[in-house]
């Protein structure tokens, strides 16, 4: 399923999680693994010179620096490299997101975890382009990324109970698609599931009970032809649809199917322009759910 | 000591020598080198007789030392108008003292003179049009960064820029592959959301030759994909350039002369091959005042013209709106208070001082436009010109200058600053990173990519 897997780190506590999740399935599913960090970002004009975002120095970075900090990556992850098989490390500098995407552009790897960022995407060293890291990954990320926000979400360990939600829209038969194969190759459970936005909208009414119902057996419907017709003689599977707001009901759902992995479309394609806010769906599940999620853009 | 081995008189030109002044981290080893460089006062004075012409001669004889020009140097101003940071003293105590003794000038004072021309002065030609003979100190101290150059004192990060342009024809080492690459695939990440985005290259006779910074492609590719975004809205034909696709010069800013020569007709040479109607260079300052205003003549041409039509993006941009070949959302108009940074480059040198602001008309909701003052050709330089952002040994003399800037910008009571020029956004943006005033800071491009209105067969579908 994974044979490549690029893990884009801070280096730093803020990739603790993503790092165990990303070692783990590295390790499950014989993958290798690319440790790659940005370690500063350009600074002072036209020059060589990059901020440093760890020591929040300017430095003028040069191949002894990268191997330095390459080392550093090495001795911060020493334990669990030594059990890593098929393990790189890379550090290079420049834009985060950009530099990330452009690693992804070289080695072309299947999935992208990503950790946290170094220091407060508020820093002025990030503010010059609209969007978080995250957001901006996401949406140019040529492969699945994987982002772990809690600590508890990484403590599962396992990859074969998988929630995949819904919000029918053509990025989401993407991400359908690539839940399912998933699930197959891993032998695991898949839950398709969709949540019935029923947040009150024009002036504050709320949906009829009625409205409600009738919505959620259009949307069992749209999973059925959607998505289970495609499933063939896959039957380790359930369907749920639940009213509220989409991204509690998704989180509620997974810790009800104590499920170990969710997988959404990413579907905005919009930058937050007041810079790193959390904003979509996808953001506040990433932030709240008890398991690494999965974003499928194409 | 004659020659350093990373400071002397030989400019870069290769790969390796690059690389081996790129290690000498800082310039620490470099520096220590330029105390002991020897001058050759024979070359010195010998290029002055055959460089320095009537215009410079004239200038320095007729300055009255009237102090004119003194209040119209942010330099002065935010060093507490210390007498020495007054244009007529820096140039005459620098050049003015090179001629008067006939090149006859020692280490110390090519390293003093070194400090007043990089440090002391951002070219910005301020001082030109306050001087009651028009005396541009700015053109001079560019003529003076010329003979520092030839003798080896000019910084190591300009050393560096200038040999960039020799080995690569491009600020940064970037390929004539790796551009078309970048640009490919900036294409590729965003004719999803834009279908039918191309990047044509190399076609011969299209309307429009775009030429960019080499900044854009190693950092902020962003630029890239947002320039295709509006040229395939507006239904441009347009083309980039696999050779002389740089249109910057940092050559120029080290007083490099013989690579301004080298990097501008690179440029030109891509015009007169693929011979297209006009070339519209990116929001750079520096960039159009080395190849549209000063390039023509370093590539010795007679008309003092480039080859084909050159203009601004600015100038591309307000014309895209002003015909709707380009629609604005008035929705997404900016509603909040933004201000405009002029670049010194072509607002004051070029006379593009209204083309920003019938732009600003479009894209900014009636209300929330605030004039720095002063403003247009009176505008203060962003802090940062004439390479002044690069270097590293006047980082707090460059620090200092981005004062004048802060309190402009915190007068207007602006939370978005528009600086449709590198070195200003830089400038800017280190400035927000120095002070904290809470600002944004943005290109044009993508303030407009943001709000554009697209005709229904360049939706992306669903």
């Amino acid at each position: 399923m994974f044979k490549k897997i690029l893990f884009a780190t801070s280096a730093t506590e803020a990739s603790d999680h993503a790092a165990r999740v990303a070692f783990n399935m590295a390790g499950t599913l014989g993958a290798t693994l690319n440790i790659f960090h940005v370690l500063g970002v350009p600074t002072r004009g036209f020059s060589q010179v990059v901020l440093d975002v760890k020591t929040k120095e300017e430095v003028a970075v040069d191949g002894e620096y990268i191997s330095w900090v390459e080392e550093e990556i090495k001795n911060y992850y020493a334990n669990q490299l030594a059990n890593c098989a098929n393990c790189s490390i890379k550090a290079s500098v420049g834009v985060p997101h950009r530099e990330i995407l452009r690693q992804a552009r070289e080695i072309e790897p299947d999935l992208i975890v990503l950790g946290g960022t170094t220091g407060s995407e508020e820093d002025s060293v990030y503010k010059a382009s609209t969007g978080s890291t995250l957001q901006r990954v996401a949406k140019a990320s040529p492969c699945p990324i994987l982002a772990v926000n809690r600590p508890a979400a990484s403590f599962w360990g396992g990859l074969s109970n998988i929630v995949f939600g819904t919000d029918f829209s053509k990025a989401s038969d993407k991400a359908f698609e690539f839940a399912f194969k998933m699930a197959t190759s891993l032998n695991g459970e898949l839950h398709i599931f969709h949540a019935l936005d029923i947040t009150p909208k024009n002036m504050g009414m709320s949906m009829p009970q009625d409205e409600i119902d009738h919505k959620i057996r259009e949307a069992y419907k749209m999973i059925r032809s959607k998505y289970i017709s495609k499933m063939k003689d896959f039957k380790n599977y359930s369907m749920n649809v639940w009213e509220g707001i989409p991204y509690v009901e998704i989180v509620k759902y997974t810790r009800e199917k104590q499920a170990d992995l969710i997988i959404m479309a990413h579907n905005s394609r919009k930058l937050d322009a007041d810079g790193p806010k959390i904003g979509s769906n996808m953001e506040q599940v990433i932030m709240r759910a008890n398991c690494p999620v999965i974003s499928v853009n194409r | 000591m004659p020659e350093g081995i990373f400071c002397n008189k030989k400019p870069i030109e290769t790969q390796e020598e690059l690389t081996a002044l790129l290690g000498d981290t800082s310039g620490t080893q470099y520096y220590k080198e330029m105390k002991e460089l020897d001058i050759d006062t024979k070359l010195l004075w010998t290029t002055i007789q055959n460089t320095c012409k009537s215009r410079i001669r004239t200038w320095l004889e007729i300055c009255a030392h009237c102090g004119m020009c003194a209040d119209s140097c942010f330099l002065y101003l935010v060093n507490d108008r210390d007498p020495k940071q007054v244009p007529a003293y820096k140039i005459q105590s620098t050049l003015g003292e090179i001629v008067k003794r006939k090149g006859n000038v020692d280490n110390e004072f090519m390293r003093m003179a070194m400090e007043t021309a990089w440090a002391k002065c951002t070219c910005c030609n301020r001082c030109g049009i306050y001087c009651p003979h028009g005396i541009d100190v700015g053109i001079m101290f560019g003529y003076l960064r010329g003979l520092l150059y030839q003798q080896g004192f000019v910084p190591w990060e300009l050393k560096i820029g200038a040999g960039m342009h020799r080995v690569y024809r491009a600020q940064m080492d970037v390929s004539e592959e790796e551009f078309v690459e970048t640009f490919q695939w900036m294409v590729e990440e965003n004719e999803e959301e834009y279908p039918g985005l191309t990047v044509p290259v190399d076609v011969e006779n299209a309307d429009i030759m775009y030429t960019v910074n080499a900044r854009e492609v190693k950092h902020y590719p962003e630029d890239l994909a947002e320039a295709a975004i509006l040229f395939h809205a507006a239904g441009e034909n347009w083309t980039i350039t696999s050779k002389g696709w740089e249109q910057t010069s940092l050559a120029m800013f080290a007083g490099d002369w013989a690579a301004c020569k080298m990097q501008v007709e690179n440029v030109y040479a891509a015009m007169e091959r693929l011979k297209p109607k006009r070339m519209v260079g990116t929001e750079c300052g520096h960039a159009h005042r080395a190849t549209v205003v000063e390039g023509p003549y370093w590539a010795g041409r007679q008309d003092g013209r480039p080859p084909v039509e050159c203009i601004h993006y600015i100038e591309w941009l307000a014309e895209a709106l002003r015909e709707g070949k380009l629609k604005i959302d008035p929705e997404r108009r900016i509603k909040v208070p933004v201000t405009l940074q002029d670049s010194c480059n072509y607002v004051r040198n070029h006379g593009l001082r209204e083309v920003a602001r019938e732009i600003l008309s479009y894209i900014v909701e009636p209300g929330y436009y605030r004039e720095m003052s002063p403003n247009r050709e009176h505008n203060f330089c962003c802090g940062g010109g004439g390479g002044f952002n690069g270097i590293g040994l006047f980082r707090p003399q460059r620090n200092k200058g981005l004062i004048t800037k802060r309190d402009q910008i915190l007068a207007t009571g602006a939370e978005l600053v528009i600086a449709p020029c590198h070195n200003c956004w830089d400038a800017i943006r280190d400035l927000e990173e120095e002070f904290e005033i809470g600002i944004k800071w943005s290109f044009l491009k993508p303030l407009v990519v943001s709000m554009l209105e697209l005709p229904d067969h360049m939706k992306p579908e669903e």
